[in-house]
């Protein structure tokens, strides 16, 4: 094996890592920092959340805060970035928001679900996007919630099974198309290989499909601009691509999906500088850097005339296997470009570093 | 130190296999020739040649001592000796080839390991210019990480110097606020801060002003709505964790045990026709009559065919059916009991059959007024089939019956 043009390719780096004492189901960077924090449950059926720093080489722990419920997700994405509020879902289907600084007493709460919340996303904050700031929450129990902190106890937005309709779990959501103050989307991903995607402008159901394995993680590459990517991922290691940015009247978005590990892909999370690469984290303890690239066309007309996107194609950038058990979460850093963390199932946390993002 | 022979073979071709040469003993086969030598002194065979040339063998034998040898061979040898000679060089012959060939095999294994260690060595260099390549980027990324948290540091140290400045600045504007127009009294404070903003990253600072702003323009929160939604429907095969697979095989496995059931009885039965011996035939038979009205028929073909086969749950459903037409009640029971049997394990597959077996079996406790009975029979079909009406009706009935009994007792 040529060393060279492997080694032109972008590496990724261990740069730090810590083992834990709990499970680890969540880890986020905190905005403008070089701080993170981890969630997750600990074998007292408890939640914890560690806040720690990243100095040198090390990870070091500045604050553990512990709560009655296991914590299952959380997302910064609503709060502006002077406060930098989070906001949690737990085990028991609470959704919380609280500050770090004083996190004895949540700044809003509300029991949103009578399930575990899943998958939660914030949109409108961190000085990204426009329009107010909002939390998607989906549950076990089937729906799809949107949050406004300013409204108590209901939600600004229900997605939920029809009456008699057995119930699915919704296992991820994300928001979307929030390039002005009055759009924007969210998109949900069920067990059942559902995926949904409901337009809040105009309160009804935009686009769904199905892509026959479970849907373990969609993101959308970035949530401020007009729909450009939606990235899908599910179990037995697929995961699909959709070009947004044309719908055609029955047959939808244009996809094109890469079969990647032999097991599920847990998360997907697309660099923050660069809304073409984006790293899918699986089963099997591994993290791969994909890079997706447009067609010469992105829509063509059909035989009827009407518009229809066309997908491009992805390309394995770099692969690596970190752990023995599945990486659960991901996230980028949006201060440094190619600083990431990735939580895995092993209690431990690390902090890993891209290198070469520039030259792609 | 050296004889020199030289041998004519006048004729014939030598080569060098023809040629058998030891310490004592010299021999060359060159068909029709023979020529056989017992050495006077013994040589040194490995360092003697023998040259081939066109119809002459030339020897050069190195003796072992330096001495004047009375002939080439040894005289007065007799036929024992001389055999003992032949067969001992024979004999070194063969040692030495096997000793060669050691000798060969030891240094051939020496060789390979030394490849091995070579290739080995080199591999290893190669892993560890990688490896360096690797441990250089590292060091230069945490540099440049170490370098980059310093400067948020010092980025920070700034803005919260700056937030009290423009902490001090708002209260002074707070009056102004309410008579001049936002623009105005923005201009000339932006303008300070921005002198101030260019060392640091990020618009962070300058967004409290905007966050103020922004405040008074965030849309209110939406009004709520709810979006209902259906889901596609999972048919088998389900999401695995809710299959039911291994039940489904069962129960597969099940019928074709059952297809190939053939009872033992068969003496009576000689004198059927070949398709009156055929299971399916006889309840396809019985489902005829049954339709006819000729419920007795029905039952005739019925038992024919359980005592062929007698694991068809078919069988005994369609017979508890005939029963009840006839209001053999007990016998109705009985075989819509031992249907159930045969309909283990639930499956969505046999769910029909299960339906109709705990109906009938209801409606026999009813007739039978054994109502209670019959009540928990209809429920149980109807926890299988929950849509469907004339059960749900006939429960009610039986509740209402059930009532009416205790009331009137």
């Amino acid at each position: 094996m040529s060393a060279a043009p492997a080694l032109e390719r972008p590496q990724v780096v261990s740069h730090a890592q810590q083992a834990l004492s709990y499970t680890l189901f969540d880890c986020k960077w905190v905005p403008r920092s070089a701080r993170l924090l981890c969630l997750g449950s600990a074998a007292r059926g408890c939640g914890i959340a560690q806040l720690y720093e990243l100095r040198g080489a090390r990870l070091e722990l500045l604050r553990e805060i512990e709560k009655p419920k296991p914590i299952k997700c959380g997302t910064f994405g609503a709060t502006s970035l002077q406060q930098r509020y989070l906001a949690t879902g737990d085990f028991d289907g609470n959704l919380n928001i609280w500050n770090l600084e004083a996190p004895e007493i949540p700044v809003y709460s509300v029991k949103g679900h009578k399930e575990i919340i899943n998958s939660i996303d914030g949109v409108g904050g961190l000085g990204i996007g426009e329009g107010a700031p909002e939390i998607v929450t989906g549950s076990r129990d089937g729906t799809v919630k949107v949050w406004d902190p300013r409204q108590k106890d209901t939600p600004v937005a229900n997605m939920e099974p029809v009456q008699g309709e057995s119930k699915r779990d919704c296992w991820t959501v994300a928001f979307g198309n929030a390039y002005n103050q009055e759009e924007r989307v969210v998109c949900a991903g069920y067990d059942n290989g559902d995926i949904k995607l409901f337009d809040l402008k105009t309160m009804s159901l935009r686009w769904e499909t199905n892509i026959k394995n479970g849907v373990c993680s969609v993101e959308f590459d970035r949530k401020d601009i007009n729909m450009n990517k939606l990235v899908a991922t599910s179990l037995e290691g697929k995961f699909h691509v959709f070009d947004m940015r044309t719908q055609h009247p029955t047959k939808g978005f244009a996809s094109v999906s890469e079969k990647a590990q032999k097991s599920t892909i847990w998360q997907v999370r697309h660099l923050p500088q660069n809304r073409d690469i984006f790293m899918t984290s699986g089963g099997s303890g591994s993290l791969h850097l994909w890079k997706y690239e447009y067609p010469a066309q992105r829509s063509k007309k059909d035989s009827e005339g009407a518009e229809m996107g066309v997908a491009g194609t992805v390309s394995l950038l770099q692969n690596v296997t970190l752990s023995t058990q599945p990486i659960s979460s991901l996230d980028w850093s949006p201060d440094k470009k190619g600083l990431c963390v990735c939580g895995a199932f092993d209690q431990t946390v690390r902090v890993l570093i891209v290198t070469k993002l520039n030259k792609i | 130190t050296a004889v020199f022979v030289s041998l004519p073979v006048p004729g014939a071709r030598a080569t060098p296999g023809s040629i058998f040469c030891t310490e004592r003993y010299l021999k060359v086969s060159v068909p029709p020739f023979l020529f056989e030598a017992i050495l006077f002194a013994p040589i040194d065979d490995t360092n003697s040649t023998a040259k081939i040339e066109n119809g002459n063998i030339f020897f050069t034998l190195y003796k072992k001592e330096p001495a004047m040898w009375d002939s080439l061979t040894l005289e007065n040898v007799d036929k024992e000796k001389l055999q003992y000679l032949r067969e001992n060089a024979v004999l070194k012959a063969h040692e030495k080839a096997k000793e060669e060939r050691e000798a060969k095999k030891v240094t051939k294994e020496e060789h390979k390991k030394y490849a091995l260690e070579a290739t080995m060595k080199l591999e290893e260099a190669e892993r560890k210019r990688i490896e360096d390549l690797k441990e250089k980027e590292r060091q230069k990324v945490t540099e440049e990480l170490e370098l980059w948290k310093n400067q948020q540091k010092e980025a920070d140290k700034y803005k919260s110097i700056q937030k009290e400045q423009e902490l001090h600045q708002e209260i002074g504007q707070i009056k102004e606020k309410k008579n001049e127009k936002m623009n105005k009294t923005r201009i000339p404070n932006e303008g300070i801060s921005k002198t101030k903003h260019k060392p640091s990253k990020g618009h962070g600072s300058c967004s409290m002003f905007s966050q103020n702003l922004k405040e008074e323009q965030l849309p209110a929160p939406r009004s709520a709505a709810t979006i209902k939604v259906n889901f596609t429907p999972r048919a088998f095969p389900t999401a695995l964790r809710e299959s039911r697979i291994a039940e489904e095989e069962e129960w597969l496995h099940k019928q074709a045990e059952a297809r190939r059931t053939v009872s033992a009885d068969l003496s009576e039965l000689e004198d059927l026709k070949e398709e009156e011996k055929n299971p399916d035939w006889l309840k396809d038979k019985g489902n005829k009559m049954f339709a006819m009205g000729n419920y007795l028929a029905a039952v005739n073909a019925y038992n024919l065919a359980v005592r062929l086969n007698n694991r068809l749950p078919l069988l005994y459903l369609n017979r508890a059916a005939c029963h009840l037409k006839l209001r053999n009640l007990h016998k109705a029971i009985e075989d819509s009991s031992k249907a159930l049997e045969l309909l283990t394990p639930p499956v969505p597959d046999n769910e029909n059959a299960r339906v109709k077996a705990y109906v009938r079996r209801g409606t026999a406790f009813c007739q039978l007024e054994l109502y209670t009975e019959g009540l928990q029979d209809y429920e149980a079909a109807l926890k299988i089939d929950p849509k469907n009406k004339d059960i749900e009706k006939d429960a009610e009935k039986i509740r209402h019956l059930i009532q009416g009994t205790i009331q009137g007792s």
